[in-house]
């Protein structure tokens, strides 16, 4: 790759990739979630409510002393230092505290929600990024035939669709009794189903999926669209074809490894957002994953359990733009050298 | 070359065609799972129910979820000593067989049930009551959700090994309505005091109940499996199954689609949208909630110091009266709730057909805004140029009243509220806030009126506790602590009747009571009760049959004390087997046509590529 870039000068300068540059970035990581960490507490010290009546046992537990145990448990009552200290302290034994809705650690009932978030989210994510990159590297290859005119427009529809508006119409047609009804209309599983557990959960991810992939597809063949228009007239490009290379060849072997940088990035900053991705397509299809239990927990509100999920979704937004950070100048010489 | 290459594609598109489709076969072949079940499960060995629910349970642990549904789920899994009776709710015998009070009505004994199993064998007796009752009044965590029950009993002992006897420190007619699961010891002995708050109780629960606990699908479903050796008759069906919805008016399409069976808590709209579907049976009846007009009598806390900023004028009777009298409840029921409920005086709703209380209709107050207008004209407060009232000091009238974001019937009925109010003189300012800001708002005393409601438990006990003194606000280091109490009424006449019903043990004469402390609270307006609920189910009649109501008088199907409904419905068999398999056929058939179609274009797509491809290279 180097060869056309053509960096005489970037093999004699110092590279990005050195261990220096590794630990700037992982110190920059580690400090902007520490931040995070701080904020989120401030953040829910604003909210109004009342934990300890929202979830007492309200006409079983009619006892004003038990309530004042309650509150006393929950922490109120505390100066906003003592409660912050607190918190610290519970943050570096990476202990979220109990949820004040489930009676559960915060950290377990964040995982039991975490796999189906990342099978619903991940599965998207793939199947948009491999088709958005398709049809993108194809219109903007032909750019101006019939196929490029028709996706780009295509795209640009779907790019401005909301995906729960268009998971509502996805019901509508699909799944609900007045239409095909050939698809479930919710959940993740059916109790009474006899078939095989993965094809249950799969038939279950058609139409969650798909509202989630096409509104992803369209942002990838986009990018991919106009970087691939970049590329399309590249002297390296005519010489490839001079060679006498077949048209699928060249863009194969020569455009598309040029054009993917962007989409690469768009590619690992969405994979952290992978984890929070779906709130409203999640409560929709009534998918048991985290952003469904984000939206259960601001009923109270459960303040431990809404920290814990913000802290785990700002975590992987900033896991994933470390790595992308980290990635970028091993795939792009151009990052190595600046 | 190009042949073989056009060929490799079809492939490739043929395979794509029917990985596409082969997650929408199940839907196909098997005609949606419980669609088509109409001639009893086919290809199903077990009779499953399945309820939808929109809350999901906060806790399978007794000991510390305090959900509605949850409750509901213990009740499957556990029994208790009495249960409220489907016929009338007042109490009935259940793991306890018969009991006796003492003449002094402070020793209770209650004769256990020979031969209830755990669900893993062993003999529930003596020792797992004792047990179940000590807990609860030991343990931190256990008091907090059982404390009001078992407070007052000062001393549990096991007699023999079906006999228990509790003491008391006064007669309690709580007694009877001690809705304390009884679960065993030798399962829970293993679960230390630490480990309480957080054990979740979900996998290899032992229990008595009729149903027991099979899996748990956290966001998504708890199903239970049938007890069928359950000693107050076995259910007839295999398993229980509760399905969370997030969003209710899905829960209604998957009703009608046949993937639940029961759907319940619908609001007015979508229970009338299912009329006219043949499948589907509706319901409609009277709840434990009581719906109210709450006003600030003058918030206090309990060492009566005053606190927030609720207007005086509504501490005078006269002016409650007044805007009782100009609230027409009977267009709240019929506009608002769309016939969805009744027009409610008493604090206990007719759910309770034994407590509920009813003015005469001498004592009533109908509705009249020219009596309303005449009350506040005798009251003094004179009408102003613009037609709004002014107070003793010359004030204007200007009263606030608060609504709650998450009920329609709740945005709607302050409006209404607000518009009768100006035609007696007095100007309402509403405000539409969440249930956290108006618990908050409430506890501090920051508020004129509200609109809210209460779900009434059989014993009555905690509703009426709820206008004493004891539950006003409470003051520790300047931060303010709301109790229940809403009102902030603290009167004298009403603290006596209170205590009255709480030590009268004959279930007429507390009866009688409870009446009277409902009068007192009616005739001194210290709510002005808007309506008693309704809860609107539906169920699919082409599945099952057999549902009970409770009260017998026209009562829910499935909110419930105790498992009536469930253990009486059957899976309904239709008299001739109704020929469902057409639909299947056509479905299987539009699904090979798709995917012959979707072959033969990708086919077309590909040759004509392949043709031109000379062209574009």
């Amino acid at each position: 790759m180097s060869e056309t870039t053509g960096g005489g000068a970037a093999r004699r300068r110092p590279r990005a990739t050195g261990l220096g540059y590794v630990l700037r970035k992982v110190l920059g990581s580690v400090l902007t979630l520490l931040f995070v960490a701080v904020f989120n507490f401030f953040l829910f010290q604003i909210l109004p409510g009342d934990p300890a009546k929202a979830f007492a046992p309200k006409g079983r537990n009619s006892d004003p002393e038990a309530l004042a145990a309650l509150r006393r448990q929950y922490g109120s009552g505390l100066s906003l230092w003592e409660k912050f200290t607190r918190y610290v302290d519970r943050m570096v034994h990476l202990d979220f505290g109990v949820s004040y809705t489930q009676h559960a650690e915060v950290t377990k009932v964040i995982g039991e929600r975490l796999w189906p978030t990342v099978l619903l989210s991940g599965t998207a994510l793939l199947l948009a990024a491999g088709i958005g990159v398709w049809i993108g590297a194809r219109s903007g290859w032909r750019h101006g035939s019939r196929f490029d005119r028709s996706s780009s427009s295509i795209a640009v529809t779907a790019y401005s669709m909301p995906e729960w508006w268009l998971g509502l119409i996805l019901i509508f047609a699909f799944a609900s009794p007045g239409g095909l009804d050939i698809f479930p209309l919710t959940g993740m599983r059916d109790s009474r189903s006899t078939l095989p557990e993965w094809l249950d959960v799969a038939w279950h991810m058609v139409l969650p999926v798909a509202s989630l992939a096409v509104v992803y597809i369209a942002e990838y063949s986009l990018i991919m669209r106009s970087s691939i228009l970049d590329e399309r007239y590249s002297e390296y490009l005519t010489v490839a074809r001079a060679k006498g290379l077949r048209d699928d060849v060249v863009l194969r072997r020569h455009a598309l490894p040029n054009a993917l940088l962007p989409s690469v990035t768009l590619f690992l900053m969405s994979v952290g957002f992978i984890v929070s991705g779906a709130i409203t397509v999640e409560t929709i299809f009534s998918w048991p994953g985290l952003g469904l239990l984000t939206s259960e927990a601001l009923r109270g509100p459960d303040v431990p359990l809404l920290q814990g999920v913000f802290i785990v979704f700002s975590a992987g937004v900033i896991l994933m733009n470390l790595v992308a950070d980290l990635v970028y100048p091993l795939l792009d010489p151009r990052v190595r050298r600046s | 070359m190009s042949t073989p290459s056009a060929l490799r594609r079809t492939a490739i598109a043929a395979i794509a065609a029917a990985a596409l489709l082969v997650p929408a076969l199940p839907a196909l072949a098997d005609a949606t799972p419980s669609a088509g079940a109409s001639g009893g499960a086919a290809g199903r060995s077990k009779t499953s129910f399945v309820i939808g629910m929109k809350n999901e349970p906060d806790s399978l642990n007794p000991y510390v979820g305090v959900e509605a549904i949850s409750y509901d789920l213990y009740q499957l899994m556990y029994d208790y000593l009495t249960e409220p009776s489907a016929t009338d709710m007042s109490p009935a015998p259940a793991l306890a067989e018969r009991w006796e009070t003492s003449a002094d009505g402070k020793t209770w004994t209650y004769h256990l049930r020979h031969g209830v199993k755990w669900s893993d064998g062993q003999d529930l007796d003596a020792d797992d009551v004792v047990y179940s009752f000590q807990r609860s009044k030991d343990g931190e965590t256990e008091n907090g959700q059982y404390g009001s029950y078992v407070d007052p009993i000062e001393k549990i002992t096991k007699v023999d090994q079906y006999t228990v006897t509790m003491t008391t420190t006064e007669p309690s007619p709580s007694m009877l309505h001690l809705a304390v699961p009884i679960v065993p010891e030798h399962v829970w002995k293993n679960v230390t005091a630490a480990q309480v708050g957080t054990f979740a109780n979900d996998s290899s629960v032992v229990g008595s109940g009729p149903f027991q606990l099979a899996e748990v699908k956290k966001g998504q479903y708890y199903r239970f499996t049938a007890n069928k050796q359950y000693w107050n008759g076995a259910p007839k069906i295999d398993e229980l199954v509760y399905q969370l919805f997030k969003d209710d008016d899905t829960m209604v399409q998957a009703l009608k689609k046949g993937d639940i069976d029961f759907a319940e808590d619908l609001t007015a709209a979508q229970y009338n949208a299912l009329k006219g579907d043949a499948n589907i049976t509706l319901h409609s009846a009277p709840s434990t909630f009581v719906y109210e007009l709450a006003f600030n009598l003058g918030a206090a806390t309990t060492e009566n110091k005053p606190i927030g900023d609720g207007n005086a004028v509504l501490k005078d009777l006269n002016v409650r009266k007044a805007i009782d009298h100009a609230i027409d409840k009977k267009v709240l029921v019929d506009k608002v709730l769309q016939g969805h409920g009744s027009v409610a005086t008493g604090e206990i709703p007719p759910l309770y057909p034994k407590l509920h209380w009813d003015p005469t209709d001498a004592d009533a107050r109908q509705f009249d805004p020219a009596k309303a207008n005449q009350i506040l004209d005798q009251a003094g407060y004179a009408k102003g140029a613009d037609g709004i009232r002014v107070d003793k000091s010359g004030k204007k009238i200007s009263l606030r009243l608060f609504g709650r974001e998450d009920s329609e019937d709740s945005k709607s009925s302050v409006q209404y509220i607000r518009d009768w109010l100006k035609d007696i003189g007095i100007e309402v300012k509403t405000q539409i806030m969440s249930t956290e800001q108006l618990t908050d708002v409430i506890g501090k005393g920051e508020y004129d009126m509200f609109h809210w409601d209460w779900g009434v438990e059989p014993d009555p006990d905690f509703q009426l506790s709820v206008f004493t003194c004891d539950q006003r606000s409470t003051e520790e280091d300047g931060a303010i602590s709301a109790g229940w109490s809403d009102s902030f009424l603290c009167d004298p006449a009403y603290e006596a009747l209170y205590k009255k019903q709480k030590t009268i043990i004959d279930l007429d004469q507390r009866a009688a009571a409870v009446k009277e402390a409902q009068k007192w609270l009616y005739d001194n307006v210290v709510y002005s009760t808007l309506w008693n609920g309704h809860v609107m189910e539906a169920y699919r009649n082409d599945r099952f049959t057999g549902f009970v109501e409770q009260p017998s008088t026209g009562g829910s199907l499935a909110v419930q004390f105790g498992t009536y409904s469930y253990r009486a419905i059957q899976p309904y068999v239709a008299p001739a087997a109704a020929a469902k398999e057409s639909k299947t056929g056509l479905m299987l058939g539009i699904a090979g046509g798709v995917v012959v179609l979707l072959i033969a274009v990708g086919a077309v797509v590909m040759v004509r590529r392949r043709g031109t491809a000379d062209e574009r290279e």
